[in-house]
């Protein structure tokens, strides 16, 4: 039984599965104790942290993402690479239960000793996708993947979040019927580093290749991000492994250029800012929500604006002068 | 004609007797959304296309010869096989004698996979599910004295069918007999594979391309010989209802059409040797007109293609009684429940039948077992008289309204296919997998409620269940001898000759020629079946599905006791605020038993109930199920077994998890487990096992509390 935040901390950094899969238990965890022993333990971490390449995969329902981590993981670690994967699975259903069934996807990788992949529902947790994955990428770090990779679904909320932590934000796309860029936000675009066409097999070339060239429009009318990086646009297929090889090479093109550059320090700093805005910004919510005064209020404030009784600004300045007797 | 002039009288009477309600609270609305009335009248036929026609004539909806069993009664065709190929020898001599006139060869799922026994994956599969056979030397002892120019003999088999083909030809050969003496059937039918029963090997496009191969090589030369076996009964026990089994397998059937047209042969070359499967469950008189609308359909949607041979366009169908609906609890009464889905089968016209035995949901057909289930149709064709006159339901008000009902409802489904791109496409899409499974799963929730009444399940329980009959084992053993012949047989051949041969099964895979005979000299030289799979498996990729699983089916249909459902939700709610979060289970199927109805239904629920469910890939070993249940972090694992590889499988899966650390991951188990097993899995730290019928609720409340007992408290 591991008892003790040491007993996490050398299991992790003996590369140990059991133990790295039972910290990411703690730091998904509700329960207020559990999210304390996960600080200690990302703490104590932290020195070990940060040397892998931390590449972000988005992509609309069926563009192929779990077919493309399975091909693309498995090149990597027949090149030696030590792969975690972090799936962020939507599918909850009411009942706040969710199916998970990335690794049905992966089953090259799923089976792979060098592989590591976690599948782990998006809801009924406090925090969001981004403070749990984003301590769960540091400890996997810390047991030794030097590739790590967050997948999500591009069509929540949960993208931009994983983009201001990876090193490299890969949208994956299909060629589709008509409209290319259905659903998929424009500022998802924004913060690609690379558009991936998927599926680039069969009688389906021709047709990756023109919503390549549809792609490479849209994307000139973005400013680019950076002066060091235009986000160019490949074709793969997963099922044949074809072009993934190409992208690892620009993952690596990238992260070269940024170094040069002095960006990808940059970048990994203004990373850390924004985690530490977003970790305050987060506490205070939970801080203010779980105040008891505050609980007892919001319902009452609630009704009286259904019932127009109370306009929404007047109930704000209720809740908020709440926070000022809390806290003075 | 309009309505009976009596029928206001009538529906007056009825009212009264119903103390005022409205005859309409009668309609009875069947899981096919059909809605069927209390009453049928003359009214309700009147201009259908598909009533009054005469057998052996379009549309052949009485069936598809003249005479039907007035000339000549059904094929009994029991399908069969376990152990070695020694034991099924034995086992089809003795039903021979015993009354049965066609052999069906049941195979193990190591052979379906393309795998010699040999093989690390297949460990706990040799000989359980169906016979092992790894080359035509075990194909020789499987036909040994059973003379194979007389005896037609039908073949389950889809994955590997090129080796088991090529060896079933060859074992002939070296009897004496020519390629156009043989008659038969192999199943052959690919794209129900990647519906249902997953024991397919290669991807579709080469899968697809093997069939057209068998089917030139078979109408140039074996022509008695059915090439393929277009199958709904897997469809039916993954939880089709029968609209959706019709279909989906004449849309598959349609595809196979395309295919054969495709590579260049005439309709009228390869249509009239394509013959049917359908699966036959406990609703009697829907079944009976699935049988009847499925020729009709067959014939319009063939006649698109201008046949000039009427039998182009001719439903042949062997039938198959639902092994689904058989039950653990009470297993006699699966004996009267097969002998009523029998009677579908006849009354719907069927060509061949096989009859369940009362114990499949408990382990293998024992010599018993199989007696009373051939007997079974042997009473019903010798001692019931309904073989005298043809289609003895034709003109029946009721049974020809549900027919033209069907007629109409998977008319729509086809069409809904045909715009998708055809069956191939559609399968790629997923909607028939997600429509099956959807169906399933509501199914399972009428089931659950005691809204579909199974006896013995969910109505009059017995309180103490006892197996007073033999149960079959197929012991480890099998796996050895396998093995040591391989070994015999590696040493024995000309090495040189083999290479060569599977040389030119790799070029014949690359380049285009002819499969089936490029595997006939392989298999004289004595390649093994894995060998010629791999082979081709070295050309065409090994083919990896997607799974896919609903959420929302089963709580939506689960409507009459909320209270269970509500307790069981408000406990994982519970757990989660206790324990930080939901209990997290993974659902696993071992060993190359591809049956995923259980397991996604499973799947489905638990996270409809608050569970976290993880799924894993298909085809798993016991190792590579621990990993994903350590890194995954679950709190259970649930493992599926239908094919009697619990022994080793199960066992090796918690030794396995210890291995990693996951000492406290507690372990239990469903599906087709005989109760004599039971204490050897509890001894081995299974911590529950859930038999066939198990209703979800009571399953999930267990397994609760077992995590309830370990974790919370």
């Amino acid at each position: 039984m591991l008892i003790t935040a040491q007993d996490y901390v050398l299991g992790i950094l003996a590369g140990d599965r059991l133990t790295l899969a039972r910290t990411i238990t703690l730091i998904e965890s509700i329960l207020p104790i559990h999210q304390q022993l996960a600080r200690e333990i990302v703490d104590t971490l932290l020195p070990h942290t940060g040397k892998s390449v931390r590449v972000g995969i988005t992509g609309v329902p069926g563009a192929g993402k779990s077919t493309y981590i399975e091909s693309f993981g498995t090149m990597l670690t027949q090149k030696g690479h030590n792969v975690a994967v972090l799936a962020i699975d939507p599918s909850s259903t009411r009942s706040g239960g969710s199916i998970l069934g990335d690794k049905t996807r992966m089953e090259k990788l799923a089976v792979n000793e060098k592989a590591f992949i976690r599948p782990s529902p998006s809801s009924g947790t406090l925090g969001g996708v981004g403070r749990k994955t984003r301590e769960t990428m540091l400890v996997c770090e810390a047991a030794g993947y030097d590739v790590v990779i967050i997948e999500t679904v591009g069509v929540g909320q949960s993208e931009t979040t994983v983009a201001s932590m990876v090193d490299f934000f890969l949208v994956l796309m299909i060629a589709g019927a008509g409209d290319e860029l259905q659903g998929i936000k424009k500022g998802v675009l924004e913060v690609a580093d690379a558009i991936v066409i998927n599926k680039s097999d069969g009688d389906n070339i021709h047709r990756t290749k023109l919503a390549q060239r549809e792609y490479e429009t849209a994307l000139h009318m973005l400013m680019p991000a950076s002066a060091n990086w235009s986000p160019p646009v490949l074709t793969c297929s997963s099922l044949f492994s074809t072009g993934i090889e190409e992208i690892w090479q620009t993952i690596i093109k990238h992260r070269d250029a940024f170094t040069e550059s002095g960006e990808f320090e940059q970048k990994r700093k203004e990373q850390a800012l924004e985690w530490m805005n977003f970790l305050v910004e987060d506490g205070l919510r939970s801080w203010f929500y779980l105040n008891p005064e505050v609980k007892k209020l919001l319902p009452d404030l609630k009704s009286a604006i259904a019932l127009q009784k109370l306009s929404p600004t007047a109930a704000a300045d209720k809740l908020l002068s709440l926070l000022i007797q809390v806290s003075g | 004609m309009s309505q009976h002039p009596d029928f206001k009288k009538w529906q007056e009477l009825a009212e009264k007797q119903m103390k005022g309600k409205s005859i309409d609270t009668l309609n009875w609305q069947t899981p096919e959304g059909i809605t069927v009335k209390p009453l049928y009248t003359a009214e309700d036929i009147e201009g259908l296309d598909s009533v009054n026609s005469l057998p052996g004539i379009a549309p052949y909806v009485r069936g598809p010869m003249a005479t039907m069993y007035a000339g000549r009664p059904w094929t009994i065709r029991q399908y069969a096989g376990f152990s070695t190929a020694k034991e099924s020898n034995a086992f089809y001599h003795k039903a021979l004698a015993a009354g049965q006139k066609g052999l069906s060869v049941a195979f193990d799922l190591a052979t379906h996979r393309g795998y010699d026994s040999d093989h690390p994956r297949v460990a706990g599969d040799i000989g359980k599910a169906g016979v092992a056979i790894d080359s035509v030397e075990d194909m020789k002892i499987l036909f040994d004295g059973i003379p194979l120019d007389k005896m037609s003999v039908s073949m389950t088999m889809n994955g590997a069918v090129i080796p088991i083909l090529a060896g079933y030809i060859v074992a002939a050969e070296e009897q004496g007999v020519s390629h156009d003496q043989l008659s038969g059937t192999i199943q052959n039918d690919i794209l129900k594979e990647y519906l249902t029963r997953n024991t397919y090997i290669y991807p579709p496009t080469p899968s697809m391309r093997i069939i057209s191969d068998i089917m030139t090589f078979c109408s140039e030369n074996m022509p008695k010989y059915n090439t393929i076996s277009i199958s709904g009964y897997h469809m039916m026990e993954a939880g089709a209802n029968s609209v959706l089994q019709t279909a989906f397998t004449l849309a598959d059937g349609v595809e196979y059409v395309k295919a054969a047209l495709k590579s260049g042969m005439d309709i009228d070359q390869f249509a009239p040797r394509l013959s049917f499967f359908f699966g036959i469950g406990m609703n009697f008189f829907m079944d009976i007109a699935m049988l009847r609308a499925a020729r009709f359909l067959w014939f319009r949607l063939m006649s698109e293609y201008n046949p000039k041979n009427p039998k182009s366009s001719m439903l042949r169908t062997h039938c198959q009684t639902s092994g689904w609906s058989l039950t653990e609890q009470d297993p006699y009464n699966n004996i009267i429940r097969t002998t009523l889905e029998a009677m579908t089968a006849v009354l719907g016209g069927t060509q061949s039948l096989h009859t369940n035995s009362f114990d499949e949901a408990i382990g293998l057909p024992t010599d018993f077992s199989a007696r009373i289930a051939r007997n079974t149709q042997i009473i019903v064709q010798e001692e019931s008289q309904v073989c005298n006159v043809i289609d003895p339901l034709g003109g029946s008000y009721y049974v020809e309204s549900l027919t033209n009902e069907i007629i109409d409802e998977a008319q729509k489904i086809i069409d809904e296919i045909e715009s998708l791109g055809g069956m191939a496409k559609a399968i790629e899409s997923g909607m028939p997998k997600m429509r099956i499974e959807e169906s399933a799963a509501r199914k399972q929730a009428r089931i659950d409620q005691g809204k579909d009444v199974i006896v013995g399940v969910n109505k009059y329980k017995l309180t103490d269940e006892k197996i007073d009959f033999e149960v079959r084992e197929v012991p480890s053993s099998v796996r050895d001898e396998q093995i040591a012949r391989l070994v015999e047989i590696k040493a024995s051949r000309d090495t040189k000759l083999v290479e060569k041969t599977l040389n030119d099964i790799k070029e014949a895979a690359k380049n285009g020629g002819n499969l089936l005979a490029a595997a006939l000299p392989a298999v004289r030289a004595r390649a093994t079946v894995g060998e010629i799979s791999d082979a081709m498996e070295s050309v065409f990729g090994r083919f990896v599905a997607t799974t896919r699983c609903i959420s929302g089916a089963y709580s939506s249909e689960y409507d009459a006791n909320p209270e269970a459902i509500n307790a069981i939700k408000e406990r994982t709610t519970k757990f989660l605020e206790a324990q930080g979060r939901r209990p997290r289970l993974l659902v696993t199927k071992m060993g190359q038993d591809g049956h995923d109805r259980g397991f996604k239904i499973i799947a489905s629920a638990y996270a409809d109930l608050g569970f976290d469910v993880d799924i894993s890939p298909m085809f798993q070993t016991p190792a590579e199920a621990a990993k994903m249940a350590v890194e995954n972090d679950v709190h259970v694992v649930g493992a599926s077994s239908l094919a009697a590889g619990h022994k080793a499988l199960i066992p090796a899966l918690i030794e396995e998890l210890k291995k990693l650390g996951g000492h406290d991951i507690v372990v239990v188990a469903g599906g087709v487990i005989p109760p004599g097993d039971y204490d050897f899995l509890f001894k081995a730290g299974v911590a529950a096992v859930f038999g066939p019928g198990t209703p979800i609720p009571d399953s999930a409340g267990r397994t609760l509390a077992l995590l309830e007992e370990k974790f919370l408290s």
